[in-house]
This record gives C-alpha cells, sequence and structure tokens, in this order.
C-alpha cells in the first residue's frame, strides 16, 4: 500500500513536470492569464464609458430631449443637450432585472389611452409607465419601469418618438 | 513471485516517466494559448486599453469643457413647475402658472390660443415693476374694443409684480395677483411665479440665462 502510493506521487510529479516544459514558465504564464482577464475587464469597461460619453457628445449636437436611466440607482433623468431638465425615480418590474443591458434604446411608440395612461414603448425591450396602472400593464411581456403619474406625464409630453434613451447599469 | 511483482513496478514507473513528459507536452500543445502567444496577447491588450483611455479621456475633457457651470432655467409646462438649476444640481424649485391651452376668438375671426413658448429660450432682459401692455387679445377676451397700438390705457401697473424676467415675443416670468391658482394653467403663456420666488430668480439670473421650457 505505502509503495503504491509512493509511486503514485512519484508518477504524479513527472507528469507534472513535463508540463511545465521548464521551471519558470508556470508562473509567469499564470501572471499572464491573470494579466489578461483584468485587462479584458478593463478594456470592457472603458468600452462601456465610452459608448455612453459619445452617446453623451452625439445628443449634445442633437435638438433632441432624452432620458438617461440608471437602473442600478433607480433614478433617471430628462435631458437636453448637457442640461439636465428633470430627476425622476422610479421603480423596476421583476422581469428588468439582467434583462436589459447598458446602451442606447429609442422611443419607437407613444401611447396615450383615453383613461390618461401614457406608456413609453421602446421596441421590445422596454416600456415606461405610471406606477399604479388602472388597467393591467401594457405589454406584460416586456421589462418596464414605473415612474408616478406627474413625472410621466412631464416626460411623456417632452419626448417626441425617436428619442433616445440610455441604460446604465451603475 | 515478490520478486516478479517488483520488477514488473519498476518496469512500468519507468515507462511511464519516458512517456510522461511527452504526454503533458502534447496536452500543452493544445492548450487555448502557449506563453509567447498570452505575451502578445496581453501586449496587445495594454495597447488597446491605454488607446481607449487616450480616447475617453479627450471625450470627458470635451464634454467638461461644454458644462459652462452657468445657472440656468427649466419650465415644465405640465406640472407647472419652474427649476433653477447649476450643473447637475437643483438650486430652486417653484410651483408657477404657465399657459391656459385655451383659445379665445374675436368677433372680426381673430384668434389667440394660450399657451407657453416652448424650448431653449434665454433671459433677453430684466425688469424692475414691471409695467403691463395690454394686448390685442385682452380687450378681446373681455370683448371690450380694442384700442389703438400707443393707446395709454393699454398700460396696467402693478399686475406683474415687481420683478420681471423677458424671455422675447411677448412672454416673461413675472409675478402674478393670481397666487392661488400658482401650479395651474391660468396664463396667457407666461411664466407666473409667486413674490418670493421672483425675488430670488431676479437675484440670481443674468441677461443671457438659457431658460429651457417643455
Amino acid at each position: 500500500m505505502k509503495t503504491a502510493a509512493v509511486h503514485l506521487l512519484l508518477l504524479l510529479s513527472l507528469f507534472l513536470a513535463g508540463m511545465n516544459g521548464n521551471g519558470q514558465e508556470p508562473d509567469e504564464r499564470e501572471e499572464l492569464l491573470q494579466q489578461r482577464e483584468e485587462l479584458n475587464k478593463k478594456i470592457e469597461t472603458l468600452r462601456r464609458e465610452q459608448d455612453f460619453l459619445l452617446f453623451e457628445k452625439v445628443l449634445y449636437a442633437a435638438d433632441s430631449k432624452y432620458l438617461i436611466i440608471n437602473l442600478g440607482s433607480r433614478a433617471g433623468q430628462l435631458k437636453y443637450k448637457n442640461r439636465v431638465l428633470k430627476d425622476f425615480r422610479f421603480k423596476a418590474s421583476p422581469k428588468l432585472a439582467g434583462s436589459i443591458g447598458p446602451g442606447a434604446l429609442t422611443l419607437t411608440k407613444k401611447r396615450e389611452d383615453p383613461g390618461q395612461r401614457h406608456v413609453l414603448v421602446f421596441g421590445k425591450s422596454l416600456v415606461i409607465q405610471w406606477k399604479r396602472p388602472p388597467r393591467a400593464p401594457y405589454q406584460a411581456d416586456v421589462p418596464s419601469l414605473s415612474l408616478s403619474k406627474t413625472d410621466l406625464q412631464s416626460i411623456f409630453y417632452a419626448l417626441e418618438e425617436g428619442a433616445k434613451a440610455y441604460i446604465l447599469t451603475r | 513471485m515478490q520478486t516478479a511483482k517488483k520488477v514488473i513496478e519498476i518496469v512500468l514507473l519507468l515507462a511511464f516517466s519516458f512517456a510522461a513528459p511527452s504526454l503533458a507536452g502534447a496536452l500543452d500543445a493544445v492548450a487555448p494559448d502557449t506563453t509567447d502567444e498570452l505575451r502578445a496577447q496581453v501586449h496587445a491588450m495594454e495597447q488597446d486599453e491605454a488607446a481607449l483611455e487616450e480616447e475617453n479621456q479627450g471625450l470627458r475633457k470635451m464634454l467638461k469643457q461644454i458644462d459652462d457651470n452657468e445657472i440656468y432655467l427649466v419650465v415644465d409646462t405640465e406640472s407647472n413647475r419652474l427649476t433653477m438649476r447649476r450643473g447637475r444640481k437643483t438650486l430652486m424649485t417653484a410651483v408657477v402658472g404657465t399657459g391656459s391651452r385655451q383659445f379665445v376668438q374675436e368677433e372680426t375671426g381673430r384668434s389667440w390660443y394660450f399657451e407657453s413658448p416652448t424650448g431653449a429660450l434665454k433671459v433677453l432682459g430684466k425688469e424692475r415693476n414691471p409695467v403691463w401692455i395690454r394686448p390685442d387679445w385682452s380687450y378681446a377676451e373681455e370683448n371690450m374694443p380694442v384700442p389703438p397700438e400707443n393707446d395709454p390705457d393699454r398700460i396696467v401697473r402693478g399686475v406683474l409684480g415687481k420683478y420681471a424676467l423677458i424671455l422675447g415675443n411677448g412672454y416673461k416670468i413675472h409675478g402674478t395677483k393670481y397666487t392661488d391658482l400658482l401650479g395651474t394653467h391660468f396664463t396667457h403663456g407666461c411664466i407666473s411665479v409667486g413674490d418670493k420666488d421672483l425675488e430670488t430668480l431676479y437675484r440670481s439670473v443674468k441677461i443671457g440665462t438659457k431658460v429651457y421650457i417643455y
């Protein structure tokens, strides 16, 4: 039994020696892999930041109001160029978590029911509606944000179809 | 028997010792990245990161330069709120009155729609003790005959409060006697503000201050 264990250890060490090739490389390799992973994360963060900065740059030059929606802080802003016109807070539907990533969305439809029920539709990605809709939520399968009636009305009339929204996740 | 077993063990051990490095080498060869490739990848990524950081710095700087840190006013005509802001800070919020969104038609057929102007405007002038020059619609509204343009009857004092900020095209931010109506759509298009808020606004803004009405 003891001999078998010694043999097994011997075998393993020999096998690992073969894997290593030489004595110094594994440390460097491990370090490089770690470095690569860290760089990947940094580059991803910088790309996201750049995407947002470019969005702000483009919207600064445009004559259109737009939204910045921060899912992390559950707060949003209505903006025109570099000016904040309105701050608002919202509630997010359970479907929203993880279903929408950072990036720009386009307002595809403004829906106004006779019952003063305003809905802003951003394609199949997002719906912004009143906190307590009198009926079932519009497009229940789409992730949604709920705002107070006053905030929603202000934003509803400020934005035109085709307006942009940028989603931040933190 | 014991000796034979030992011999077999030693032979097997030796055979594996020779085979193991080649086997491991073969496994290394099918691994996704060799150390050299990894070094090259990391180097390229470091360059990408530096380039991105530099680009972002340029963009951040450009956007920061746009931020003039000046005071500006925002009027929300839906909720009848005026906010004075600087950068991302809200300095003041006031309950105001905005355009009634109603039509008035004169017997002659002339009509007016009382709506606050929207868009990016500027404070073009500041007045103390502003005087109201009654426009034609004011007479039409009361079914009164419209006097000539420079008729002294058009001059009305004391109805616009102590101060006014001129926005152009006859629109102003001014005071009101109808403070009970603040928070509603009741004006002829001007932005009506309570006395205290009006004084703060008058003291804080300068000619050229941007006014965003939506």
